[in-house]
This record gives C-alpha cells, sequence and structure tokens, in this order.
C-alpha cells in the first residue's frame, strides 16, 4: 500500500514537474510581458470634467488599445513611436467587437505636456502616456493595452503559420523601410504584394500592413489593411490553445507588452472563436470626414475634426 | 534499507521518464495551426485525378500535375505565374529577384529558353516589376503588368500598366495598353481576346474602400469599359477555351468571395451565375474542354491554399447580347445556378494562390 502511495506520488511530482517545465516560458513571459503595471494620470477632458474609469467586470465590455511599434532597433526599446494606434471594444457576451484606428499623424495635445503628433505619445511616456493621451482626446476608457514590435509580428504569425487574407489591391512600394535584420536601419526595399486570397506568412503581412508610400490614402489605407490581417489573426487565434502558449511567448519575448494578464490572454483566446466576423465594425478616421491635413513646426499633419470624431468614438465606445 | 535504496534508484529514471513523458505529451497538444507545416506536392498524391496537364507553384516552384501526380520542373528561383502558349509547347513565368521581376519563356520540361524582359537595376526606384504574362491567341505576344512608367510626384508612384511586346522581339518594341488610377497598386490580369483586351484595374475611395473592376479596351490606351460594377469587387478573371466564358471570383465589399461565371461575347458580360460563395476562392482556371474550374482555397485550419476542381453546370441562358452588361452601376442580374460539388485535389500543400493554374 504505501509502495503505491510512493509510486503515486512520485509519478505526480515528476508529471507536475514536466509541466511546470513545458509552460515556463508562459511563467517568465507572465512575468515579464504580460500584467504591466500602467499608471495613468487621472483623465480629464478639454472642459475638465474627469471622465469616469470603471474598471470592467468579467464578462462585460472592455476596450483595449493596441499599439504596433516603429522599429524597435532605431531607438531606445522604450521610446519607440507607434506607427499603429487601434482601439478594440470587445463585449464577450453580444461578441461583438469595434476596431477605430488612430491615424499617427494626428496633431493633439499629449498627456505628458505639448503637442506633437499622436504617434510620438508612447515614446514620451510609455504606454501609460499613450493610454492617457488617447483617454483625454478621445473621451474613452481604456482598459488594458498590448505593444507589439515589427519583429514580434512576423514571428507571431510564422507561428501561427501564416494568415489568409484577401489583399485588396497590389500594395507595390519603392521606399518599404529596409529595417529587419540588417545593419543600416535606414534604407529601402522594394516590395510588391500581389492582390487575390492568399495565405500571407509574417514577412509578407508585415510588408502588407506597413506599406504606405503607394497608397492614395497614404497611412488611412494602411489602417485599413492593419485591421484586416487583425481579423485575419483572430480567425487564427480561434484554433489555438493552451498547449500553444509557450511557443507564442517564446516566440514574442522581449517584442510584446501587455497590461492584460494572463487570464484575460487566455479567456480572449477561448472567445476568439466565439465572435461573429458579421458583427465585427471598422472605422478609420480618414480625410475629410474625421481630419484634414495640415502642416505645423515643418511636419505634415492631420488635424483632428474633433466633432465628427468624437460622435463616432462615443458610437463605437459608449 | 537495501530495499528503500533500491526503490530509489528505480524510481528515479521512472520519474525522469514520466516527466518527459508529460513534456512531451503536451508538446502533441499544440493546436494543428502551429504544428502542421505544409509539404512539398512531390511527397502528396492527389486525392481526384484532373484531366489533362496542369502547372502550379509553391514557395516559388514550379510543378507540373499530370497523370494523378506532381513533379518538380525548372531551375531554381522565385517563380510563379506560368501561361501556356496555345501550342502548349512552351510557357512564360514569373521570376521575381530582390527587387524586381522579369518574364522568361521555358519549354514544359522547364528549361529557360529566352528571357524576355531586364527589369533589374542597381539604383531601387529603376527596377520594375513584370507579373500576370498571358499570351495572345495566335502565340506571338505576350501581354503582361508592369510598373513602368513611375508616377512621380511626392512619392513614387508604383503601379502596374498593361503592355504588350513580340515574344520573338525585344522588350524596347513593347506597348503600353493601359493607363491605371495612380497610387492604387494599378492594372492586373490581362487576358488578350478578340477584338481587344480584358483587365482588372484597381481603384480607392476616400473612404479607404478598395474597389477591382474588370474592363474591357479595344485597342491600346483607348478608353477601357468597365464589365463590372465598382461595388462587386470582381477580379481574377479566366476566360474559356472558346471565348464564350469568363470565371472571376468577387467579394462584394467582403473579405469572402463568391466565384462567378458569365457569358462573354462582343466585349460584355451576360448574366452572372454564382457557383460558389462564402470561401476565399482563387485564381480559378478553365480545364481544357471548357466544362469545370480548377481554383485554389484553404482547407482546414491551416489556412494553406489547396486546389479544387469544379463542374461548371451548363449554362441556362442563351448567350448575351452586347447591351447585357453595359452599365456596371446596375444590378447585376444573377441566375440561379444547380448546387455545385466542389472536388478537393490536393492536401497538405501550400500552393501559391496568386499563380493561377496553367491546364492544357
Amino acid at each position: 500500500m504505501r509502495l503505491i502511495a510512493l509510486t503515486l506520488f512520485c509519478l505526480l511530482l515528476s508529471g507536475t514537474a514536466g509541466a511546470a517545465a513545458y509552460f515556463y516560458p508562459v511563467v517568465v513571459a507572465g512575468v515579464g510581458q504580460t500584467g504591466q503595471t500602467v499608471i495613468v494620470p487621472p483623465t480629464t477632458t478639454s472642459g475638465g470634467k474627469p471622465i469616469a474609469a470603471p474598471t470592467a467586470a468579467p464578462g462585460s465590455p472592455f476596450t483595449v488599445l493596441l499599439l504596433g511599434s516603429d522599429d524597435d532597433l532605431k531607438f531606445d526599446p522604450n521610446h519607440v513611436l507607434t506607427q499603429s494606434m487601434i482601439l478594440v471594444r470587445v463585449d464577450p457576451v453580444s461578441k461583438h467587437v469595434v476596431m477605430e484606428s488612430i491615424p499617427r499623424d494626428l496633431w493633439v495635445p499629449l498627456s505628458t505636456g505639448g503637442s506633437a503628433k499622436i504617434d510620438a505619445a508612447y515614446s514620451y511616456g510609455g504606454a501609460s502616456a499613450a493610454i492617457a493621451t488617447v483617454e483625454r482626446n478621445f473621451h474613452v476608457h481604456v482598459d488594458e493595452y498590448a505593444w507589439i514590435g515589427l519583429k514580434g509580428l512576423i514571428k507571431l504569425i510564422d507561428l501561427l503559420g501564416g494568415v489568409d487574407v484577401n489583399v485588396s489591391n497590389p500594395v507595390l512600394d519603392d521606399q518599404y523601410p529596409n529595417d529587419i535584420n540588417v545593419k543600416y536601419l535606414y534604407g529601402y526595399a522594394r516590395v510588391a504584394v500581389l492582390p487575390g486570397p492568399q495565405h500571407l506568412d509574417g514577412t509578407h503581412a508585415l510588408q502588407y500592413v506597413r506599406s504606405r508610400h503607394n497608397d492614395i490614402n497614404g497611412d488611412f489605407g494602411r489602417s485599413a489593411r492593419q485591421q484586416q490581417v487583425l481579423l485575419a489573426l483572430k480567425a487564427k487565434a480561434s484554433s489555438l490553445n493552451v498547449a500553444d502558449l509557450p511557443s507564442i511567448v517564446s516566440a514574442l519575448s522581449g517584442e510584446f507588452k501587455t497590461s492584460m494578464g494572463l487570464d484575460r490572454v487566455r479567456s480572449l483566446l477561448s472567445l476568439a472563436s466565439a465572435f461573429d466576423p458579421t458583427k465585427i465594425q471598422q472605422t478609420v478616421l480618414y480625410v475629410p470626414t474625421y481630419t484634414s491635413y495640415g502642416q505645423i513646426s515643418g511636419q505634415s499633419v492631420l488635424l483632428p475634426h474633433w466633432s465628427q470624431i468624437l460622435a463616432i468614438t462615443r458610437q463605437n465606445f459608449p | 534499507m537495501i530495499a528503500r535504496r533500491l526503490a530509489a534508484i528505480l524510481f528515479l529514471p521512472l520519474m525522469l521518464a514520466f516527466g518527459t513523458g508529460v513534456y512531451l505529451y503536451l508538446g502533441t497538444m499544440k493546436s494543428t495551426a502551429v504544428k502542421q507545416h505544409a509539404q512539398l506536392p512531390t511527397v502528396t498524391k492527389p486525392r481526384f485525378v484532373l484531366p489533362g496537364t496542369m502547372f502550379v507553384v509553391q514557395e516559388g516552384r514550379l510543378f507540373k500535375l499530370s497523370g494523378g501526380g506532381f513533379t518538380e520542373i525548372g531551375p531554381s528561383g522565385d517563380w510563379s505565374q506560368p501561361t501556356l502558349t496555345p501550342n502548349h509547347s512552351q510557357m512564360v513565368a514569373v521570376l521575381r529577384g530582390g527587387w524586381s521581376s522579369d518574364l522568361y519563356l521555358l519549354d514544359v520540361k522547364g528549361t529557360v529558353i529566352k528571357r524576355l524582359t531586364k527589369d533589374d537595376s542597381k539604383y531601387i526606384t529603376s527596377n520594375h516589376w513584370a507579373f500576370y504574362p498571358q499570351i495572345s491567341a495566335d502565340g506571338q505576344t505576350v501581354f503582361f503588368g508592369t510598373d513602368n512608367p513611375k508616377f512621380s510626384n511626392l512619392d513614387p508612384g508604383v503601379d502596374l500598366s498593361v503592355w504588350s511586346m513580340p515574344i520573338n522581339g525585344t522588350q524596347s518594341q513593347g506597348r503600353r495598353w493601359t493607363d491605371p488610377y495612380w497610387y492604387t497598386g494599378g492594372d492586373t490580369s490581362p487576358i488578350p481576346v478578340a477584338g481587344g483586351l480584358l483587365f482588372v484595374r484597381h481603384s480607392i475611395d476616400n473612404t479607404t474602400a478598395v474597389h477591382a473592376q474588370i474592363y474591357f479596351q479595344t485597342r491600346p490606351l483607348a478608353i477601357a469599359k468597365a464589365l463590372t460594377a465598382p461595388g462587386d469587387d470582381c477580379s481574377e478573371p479566366a476566360l474559356s477555351p472558346n471565348g464564350t466564358q469568363l470565371a472571376m471570383v468577387c467579394s462584394h465589399g467582403g473579405q469572402t468571395m463568391s466565384l462567378e461565371v458569365a457569358p462573354f461575347s462582343d466585349g460584355a458580360l451576360g448574366p452572372v451565375r454564382v457557383l460558389l460563395q462564402g470561401g476565399l476562392y482563387a485564381s480559378p482556371a478553365w480545364s481544357p474542354d471548357g466544362t469545370a474550374l480548377a481554383y485554389y482555397a484553404p482547407a482546414g485550419i491551416t489556412g494553406h491554399f489547396q486546389l479544387w476542381y469544379l463542374s461548371v453546370p451548363a449554362a441556362p441562358t442563351p448567350a448575351p447580347t452586347a447591351s447585357a452588361g453595359a452599365s456596371p452601376a446596375a444590378t447585376p442580374l444573377v441566375f440561379p445556378t444547380p448546387q455545385a460539388s466542389p472536388i478537393q485535389v490536393t492536401q497538405g500543400v501550400d500552393l501559391t494562390a496568386t499563380s493561377p493554374p496553367a491546364w492544357y
């Protein structure tokens, strides 16, 4: 009897050790990359009224600010520009997802002081400054944030075996930044992503979402493509399970940060398969309805039409 | 005491083996999307034997599918978009380099006969792309899309125009056919037809919505006529061997496609028949006898594109009149079609969905 008990205990111990070894990267990531604490200064609207900052209860809708970085190697890792900022509202009950892309060149007051293009908010004050800047200007409460670097996106898509996308038009660019896995980070490359339904690996998916020089809508066209690839990623994520987490966090090592805890990441993965693609609403703040082109201090910027922006944002993020 | 030590010695490897087993077992629990990788076509066995011979592409390699088996042909390189000459003795394919791509004439065994274009340059903006080769019915002319000229404004406009050049001539004898909308990516998928040219034109409106339309044009740089409406987002046209039916894929502004067929005559399209909808259908190609289509679509959660075969039901309507498709803004006529049942031909491969099958 004692021998049996001892045997079972030893097997349990060794099995737990095996499982612990398997999930070790997740634990490391849990400490280093997820559950990032952000201290957002109290948010007020331009009229000085504080915005309510409720904490999303389990099962209730929540808003995530997705941040995609410029190439990390050009800058101090904690002071990168964000090429992509997307507000995403997830309603787990109604299975409704809303995405609103914020143009990187939008000229706004920063939470850290002064005014600049909104892509500088993260570089001046990290995630907390990016969140506070978005909250103050767009009058929304951000529950969570997730930041991903360029290489992280490539690795994530490659790990998932690629994504299926219907490329809407030929994406050709003679001035695509040649800054991944090269010594000189300021060169150009030519890229050509042909139109039509296709399976994109990480490198080509990045080219599709990052190219902007040959799009008549510039950054707006790119924003629409980013939302499209996000949806393709969501479709792929719906097939993942807990056993995939170690590979994912290993691939994203140093290329991903989020305020979400592992529990919420895991529940998002399980939710991904439940969302109805027809209930996903996408908004891009394009010219001339929401923004207009302008020049400030010699920089080409986008000037916000706040009445229209706030109206659509209120509608998207009630 | 000795028994305990012996038990401990026996338990240690057992525990090590069990712990390792748990670790390895968890690894096998990964989802299919993460752990399953595509295979080369040559190590797979098609599930369905297609009539005739077909050339397809995977990861820049050319493959011949004939008699229910794949063989790899051609030299190494990043090859794509093979298209056959009318007598099926030669093909033109695209060879992509780092910053450019060129058209090459090959025999059907994959041996390079001749380089048709020279688009590479040491200066980045002097490079060009050449894609979508299609050969005229007399076998003398190749039509293709190339980013020439480039539009110079604030950013260099890199948009494809349709050009033609003699297969036995030089690139300098090339002739430009279309004038694309700038900063849209341009015009793609030319098909030389009797009396003109079919091609796809892309446009982008200020809400960032992108539209693809099939156009017909009678001569170089003439005004082109839209055969499909902007909202239908139709592209990837394929003309049946007898030139009377046009297959195409249309997204209708969504993320999934429908596979559609319409009669084509005198530069106009007739009533559209929707054969399939709700999937990611790509690059349809007609069977040699014009009774079926091959196309690519993902199978399973991995998303890798497989080859599919679809028998096309006989058209229920007479041939169109020239006016039937003249007004692309009008609501398209859609005729009910008996439910077609696609057959999956390949499994486990990852065929290049932007390279239409070349089939004879």
